[in-house]
C-alpha cells in the first residue's frame, strides 16, 4: 500500500470539515498509512462464501411503542451545554454564503 | 428559444426521489413529539437527537407499521427483512455526524405507480424505498456571519421513494408526484401536506441523443407539483442549450427559485462512497413475520385505483372523477352515497362535489355537509322538484352548514313549479308574445322551441320544471 498522498489527506479533512496545517499533513499522511496498512492485514484473509457480520447481538426487532416518552429533564437541558445560542437556537459557524 | 427540431433530437429522462414524512406521534429513533409545525426551536428534542455520547437509538414500531402499508400502497409487499446504515457527512443540521438510514436492505424493493398523461396510461416502476431520519432544520439570518440550527425536525420518521428514471416529459414528473401523494394519503401513512414539507421532491433529469443516459442534474427539495413540472421543463431546456453549445452537463445538485422561476448551482455533491456507509451496531435489524405482513395488508383502506374503478363503473366522468379523488375525504362520501343511495344519487353528488378548476397546488378545504342532506338534495332533483343550477345554489348552504335541502330551497324559493296549470298560463303567454318563434316551431324547427322554454324559464324566474314547459308548448301548438 502506497503512502496516502497530500490529496487523500486533504480530501478526508474536508470530508471531515477539518482544517489542517502544512506539519498535521505531513503527520497524519504517515500515521493513516499505517494505519491502512495495519487494516490491510484482514484483506489476505479468504472469506469467499461468507455472509457479512452485520451485527454480533443476534437481537432483532427491537422497537417501542409509538408514544412520547419523559426522560426526566425537559428539552431546555440539553440547550445549557451549547457553546452558542440565540433564542433557543444553536448557533453556529454559517453554512451557505 | 430552442428550436423544436433540436429539441426533438433529445430525450429527456427523469427519475424522482420523493421523501414522505410518516405520520407517527414521535420521532423514528427517539420519543418526543413528532409535530414541530408550530413548536418552538428545540423543544421537540432529547439526548437522543442532539447525538449525545451513549445515547441509544431505538426503533419507533408505528413507523414500521406505517412504511408496511406503503408498501402495498405502492404496489409491492414489505421486506421480510431489513436492516439500518449510517450514512456519514458532517453538516451542523446532523449532530450524530451520521444520518440513519437503510442503504442495501430496505423495508421495501420494486412497486409501481400508474399515471395517465394525455390520455395515455404509463406504468412508473420504483426501485425501492427505505425509512431514514431527518435532519434538523437551519436558517441563515442575512447579513449576519452565522446560521441557526433548530433540531425539532431532527429525527422525524421519513420514507424514501426511489423511483426508475422511466419519466420522459415535465408532465409525467407531476403526474407521478400528484399520484405519489395522493397514495400516500389514501393508504393514511401520512399527512402528505406539501404546504408543510410533508412531502419532498428531489427531481434527476438527463438529456440524449442516443441511447445512453446524459450525465443528469439532481434539483432538490422541491416542495411543489408545480415546482417538480417547472424544474424538468427547466433543466431540459437548459441542458440541451448548454450541449448545443458544446459544453458538457456537469453532475451537480442544484435548487430551484421560485421568484425567478430557474434552477441554480448548488454545491457538487460528495461522491457516494464518502458517505462511508455501516451497519448500523444500534440498530438490530428487522425482521417481519408473514402474518404480520398479512394483517397488515388486511387492513389496507380503498386506494385511489380502488375509488376511479368503482366510480367510472356507476359512470362518472373521468374528468370528475380525478376532481374528487384530489380529496379523500370526497371520495369516501361519494363512494358511501353510492352504498347507500345507489349510482344515481352518487353520480350526481360527486358531479356538484366538484372543485373549481384550479392549477395551485394548496390542497382544496375538505367541504363538508352530512352524507344525508346531499342524498335528500339529490332526491330534490330527481323528483323534478329543483333545477340542477337551483341544486347548486342549496349545495353553497348545504356546506355552509345548512342541514335540510328542502327548507334552504323554499326559502330561497327555488322550488320548481310543477303545477301543470300555472306553467300552461305562463306558455300561454310566452307563445303570445313571441309568436314568430311559435310559428317556427310548428314549421318543424325544433331548434326554437329552446328559446320558447328559456321564456318560460325566465318568465317563472327558473322554477318552471323545463321538461314539463317543452310538453305544454308542443300540447298548445298542437304537435
Amino acid at each position: 500500500m502506497a503512502k496516502l498522498s497530500r490529496e487523500d489527506i486533504l480530501k478526508l479533512a474536508r470530508l471531515a470539515r477539518l482544517d489542517l496545517s502544512d506539519d498535521e499533513i505531513t503527520e497524519y499522511s504517515s500515521e493513516l498509512s499505517e494505519i491502512l496498512q495495519y487494516v490491510e492485514l484482514l484483506q489476505s484473509v479468504d472469506v469467499d462464501g461468507l455472509e457479512p457480520t452485520n451485527q454480533v447481538t443476534g437481537l432483532t426487532n427491537v422497537t417501542r411503542a409509538d408514544e412520547v416518552r419523559d426522560y426526566g429533564y425537559a428539552p431546555g437541558d440539553l440547550l445549557k451545554n451549547l457553546p452558542d445560542q440565540e433564542d433557543g437556537q444553536i448557533k453556529v459557524k454559517r453554512m451557505v454564503g | 428559444m430552442i428550436d423544436p427540431k433540436v429539441r426533438g433530437q433529445y430525450t429527456a429522462t427523469i427519475g424522482i426521489e420523493c421523501h414522505v414524512q410518516l405520520k407517527t406521534k414521535t420521532k423514528l429513533f427517539s420519543a418526543v413529539g413528532n409535530d414541530a409545525r408550530e413548536a418552538p426551536p428545540n423543544t421537540l428534542v432529547n439526548h437522543i437527537d442532539f447525538g449525545l455520547p451513549g445515547a441509544l437509538p431505538v426503533l419507533n414500531k408505528e413507523a414500521v407499521h406505517l412504511a408496511c402499508k406503503a408498501a402495498f400502497a405502492l404496489g409491492t409487499v414489505p421486506e421480510r427483512f431489513s436492516k439500518f446504515d449510517r450514512k456519514h457527512y458532517f453538516y451542523p443540521d446532523l449532530p450524530m455526524g451520521y444520518q440513519i438510514t437503510q442503504f442495501d436492505e430496505p423495508i421495501m424493493k420494486g412497486g409501481f405507480i400508474n399515471i395517465l398523461v394525455d390520455g395515455e396510461e404509463r406504468l412508473i416502476r420504483i426501485h425501492h424505498t427505505h425509512m431514514e431520519a431527518d435532519a434538523g432544520k437551519s436558517v441563515h439570518p442575512t447579513g449576519k456571519d452565522y446560521s441557526l440550527v433548530d433540531l425539532n425536525r431532527a429525527g422525524t420518521p421519513l420514507l424514501e421513494i426511489v423511483s426508475e428514471p422511466d419519466m420522459h416529459s415535465a408532465k409525467e414528473a407531476k403526474a407521478y408526484a400528484r399520484e405519489l401523494n395522493l397514495r400516500m394519503r389514501y393508504a393514511d401513512v401520512s399527512d402528505a401536506n406539501l404546504f408543510y414539507g410533508n412531502m419532498r421532491f428531489d427531481v434527476n433529469v438527463s438529456v440524449s441523443k442516443t441511447d445512453e443516459l446524459g450525465t443528469r442534474t439532481e434539483t432538490k427539495n422541491l416542495n411543489s407539483f408545480k415546482s417538480v413540472e417547472k424544474t424538468v421543463d427547466y433543466e431540459i431546456i437548459r441542458q440541451i442549450e448548454q450541449l448545443e453549445k458544446g459544453e458538457p452537463i456537469v453532475q451537480e445538485t442544484r435548487g430551484w427559485d421560485d421568484a425567478k422561476q430557474r434552477t441554480f448551482s448548488q454545491r457538487t455533491k460528495e461522491n457516494a462512497d464518502d458517505y462511508r456507509y455501516m451497519p448500523d451496531p444500534d440498530i438490530p435489524p428487522l425482521v417481519l413475520e408473514d402474518n404480520y405482513i398479512t394483517s397488515v395488508k388486511a387492513e389496507m383502506p380503498e386506494l385511489p385505483d380502488d375509488y376511479r374503478q368503482k366510480f367510472s363503473q356507476i359512470g362518472v366522468d373521468k374528468a370528475v372523477i380525478e376532481d374528487i379523488i384530489a380529496t379523500p375525504e370526497t371520495a369516501k362520501l361519494v363512494s358511501r352515497v353510492y352504498e347507500s343511495a345507489g349510482a344515481d344519487h352518487a353520480r350526481r353528488i360527486a358531479f356538484w362535489m366538484m372543485q373549481p378548476a384550479s392549477d395551485e397546488d394548496t390542497e382544496a378545504e375538505a367541504q363538508t355537509a352530512s352524507d344525508d342532506a346531499l342524498v335528500k338534495l339529490s332526491e330534490l332533483v330527481a323528483a323534478n322538484k329543483l333545477s340542477s343550477t337551483a341544486a347548486k345554489e342549496v349545495l353553497t348552504e348545504l356546506l355552509k352548514g345548512a342541514t335540510d335541502p328542502e327548507k334552504v330551497a323554499a326559502d330561497k324559493n327555488l322550488l320548481q313549479v310543477s303545477d301543470e296549470g300555472a306553467i300552461n298560463d305562463i306558455v300561454t303567454q310566452v307563445l303570445a308574445e313571441n309568436a314568430k318563434a311559435a310559428e317556427d316551431v310548428k314549421n318543424g324547427e325544433m331548434k326554437a322551441i329552446g328559446f320558447l322554454v328559456g321564456q318560460v324559464m325566465k318568465n317563472s324566474q327558473g322554477k318552471a320544471n323545463p321538461a314539463m314547459a317543452t310538453e305544454l308548448i308542443k300540447k298548445q301548438l298542437g304537435l
